[in-house]
């Protein structure tokens, strides 16, 4: 199990302290998920992680009605999506708000918050994410 | 000029071990012998000449563990496909066909065992291969929920119309029907059974996923000329290819967006028509690797049975079952209906058609394509014939 203490521990400390920071090449500038020691398309070590809004559209998404292990800290049904980030394209796993069961549409507008998932005795954070108004 | 792996290298026996989940009457090492020793049987072929195995999906049956129980004289070659899905099957053919064809061994069993008091459950083993912080906290942690994005992706976003994919589930079962070895057999299925059964992950509901058995797959291979001396009818490999392209792979799903709502089996589809000279018109029976039935159809749209746009015009039950339909897929029953020990019944039944002893049989099927594992970051599929050329 990866996670904290990999490529993409930039990202976990930004949740953790209530920011969005996701990794851009700083030789040719393309945003670059998963986390990676290098740019694939230029070559460059170097990722500048920058902050973004917890603004998104939906890409897809899943409503899970029976308990699989390790979702025990959720309620069923609980809904996870596809986020892309606006302004870079990275796409994020994310939960919704669905206290309606209202199927999500794909291209749907979401603005997020950071909450948390309890798995085991972990605490997770996460970007939980709301249909924009 | 022909292809070093076509027709060179042959199935010589098969042998499957089957039970509900839960239910082995043997532990896991002791079932997958007992596969490997009816494979040999059916072969005239004395164990303790096996010099070689090959796995595909984290099996944890490490192969010198075998040898006593065997009885084999000397190990040569132990491999496995990377990856831990389902998406490794076919390769592990191309894998035991390279050994034999560069000398390396000479009786190569490709095999998968699953007994859940050994190996616990098959889908949380897949899923530990791939969890990881980004999908814990969305609880996304099985393939059921992976696959189920995806494919509402290609319901919703490329438009491929939902019930398409009661067609291949009601064949599935049609098939399992009439196969005694077949955890369907005798039970009638039709579409509402489908509608009615619980959610998992939508669109998923509990019949659109195949459900895990118990069991133990083997499968000799050896060289077409050695196999021609062996008591059964030859199954020819064709061609095998495994992998992926730039664009797909264990991307946290931020795979290319043409690539997204796929099975991932485009180049290796394109390698396998390349490499053996045949196209989706030569293919005559399919054994499809379904992990859950939406996935089925992206891995057929993949292989050029299909598009998005068409698949309503191709998956039609009667299109699907081998009295008569125009591309007979799972005859066995496949993984929803025969029984799924990570999709090894699959390879068998490939075999088994192509000998003419299917429960199923496709009148005149000279050529079957085993597709594997589709969504998974690395997949495979591979061409077997009764004919070498």
């Amino acid at each position: 199990m990866n996670g904290m203490g990999g490529e993409d521990e930039p990202y976990w400390q930004g949740l953790a302290s209530g920011v969005l920071r996701l990794p851009r090449c700083g030789g040719c500038a393309r945003w670059t998920w998963p986390a990676a020691h290098r740019c694939g398309q230029c070559g460059s070590t170097t990722m500048d992680w920058q902050d973004l809004p917890m603004r998104a559209t939906l890409y897809s998404w899943t409503r899970t009605w029976h308990r699989f292990g390790l979702t025990e800290g959720l309620d069923l049904p609980f809904t996870s999506v596809v986020a892309a980030v606006d302004g870079c394209g990275i796409r994020l796993y994310g939960r919704l708000d669905d206290p309606d069961r209202i199927d999500p549409r794909i291209g749907e507008p979401l603005s997020g918050r950071i909450g948390e998932t309890r798995v085991s005795d972990r605490a997770i954070p996460t970007i939980i994410w709301s249909r924009s108004a | 000029m022909t292809h070093p792996l076509y027709g060179t290298t042959a199935i010589a026996g098969v042998g499957l071990r089957q039970y509900r989940r839960g239910a082995s009457p043997l532990p896991e090492r002791s079932t997958l012998v007992e596969a490997i020793l009816a494979a040999c049987a059916e072969a005239g072929f004395d164990p303790a000449g096996i010099d070689g195995f090959v796995s595909y999906g984290d099996d944890k049956n490490e192969p010198v563990r075998l040898m006593p129980a065997l009885g084999l004289r000397e190990l040569r070659w132990s491999a496995s496909v990377w990856g831990g899905g389902g998406g490794g099957i076919a390769g592990a053919f191309g894998i035991a066909a390279a050994a034999i064809l560069s000398g390396q061994a000479s009786a190569v069993v490709i095999f998968r065992a699953l007994v859940e008091g050994g190996s616990g459950r098959m889908s949380a083993a897949v899923m530990a291969h791939h969890l990881n912080d980004h999908m814990l906290a969305a609880g996304l942690v099985s393939p059921a929920q992976v696959c189920a994005i995806r494919a509402n992706r290609l319901f919703e976003h490329h438009g491929v119309p939902r019930g398409i994919v009661e067609e291949l589930v009601r064949a599935s079962y049609h098939h399992g029907s009439r196969n005694p070895e077949a955890v369907a057999y005798g039970q009638p299925f039709d579409a509402d059974m489908l509608r009615h059964s619980r959610l998992i992950a939508e669109p998923f509901r509990l019949f659109d996923c195949s459900r895990e058995n118990d069991g133990a797959g083997a499968l000799l291979m050896v060289s077409a000329e050695r196999a021609r001396d062996l008591a059964k009818p030859p199954v020819y490999l064709l061609g095998c290819a495994q992998g992926t392209e730039a664009g797909w792979g264990d991307l946290l799903d931020n795979d290319d967006d043409d690539l997204y709502a796929t099975a991932g089996f485009r180049p290796v589809a394109r390698n396998l028509y390349a490499a053996t000279g045949l196209s989706p018109a030569d293919i005559d029976v399919v054994q499809l690797y379904e992990n859950f039935d939406a996935q089925g159809v992206m891995s057929l749209i993949d292989h050029g049975f299909c598009t998005a746009d068409s698949a309503a015009d191709l998956i039609r039950f009667e299109n699907l079952i081998a009295d008569g339909g125009r591309l007979p897929v799972n005859t066995s029953g496949g993984n929803l209906a025969q029984g799924f020990i990570h999709g090894i019944g699959l390879a068998v039944e490939a075999v088994r058609q192509l000998r003419g002893e299917s429960a199923n049989p496709v009148a005149g099927a000279r050529t079957c394509l085993l597709a594997g594992g589709p969504g998974s970051p690395t997949v495979s599929s591979a061409i077997f014939a009764n004919s070498p050329g």
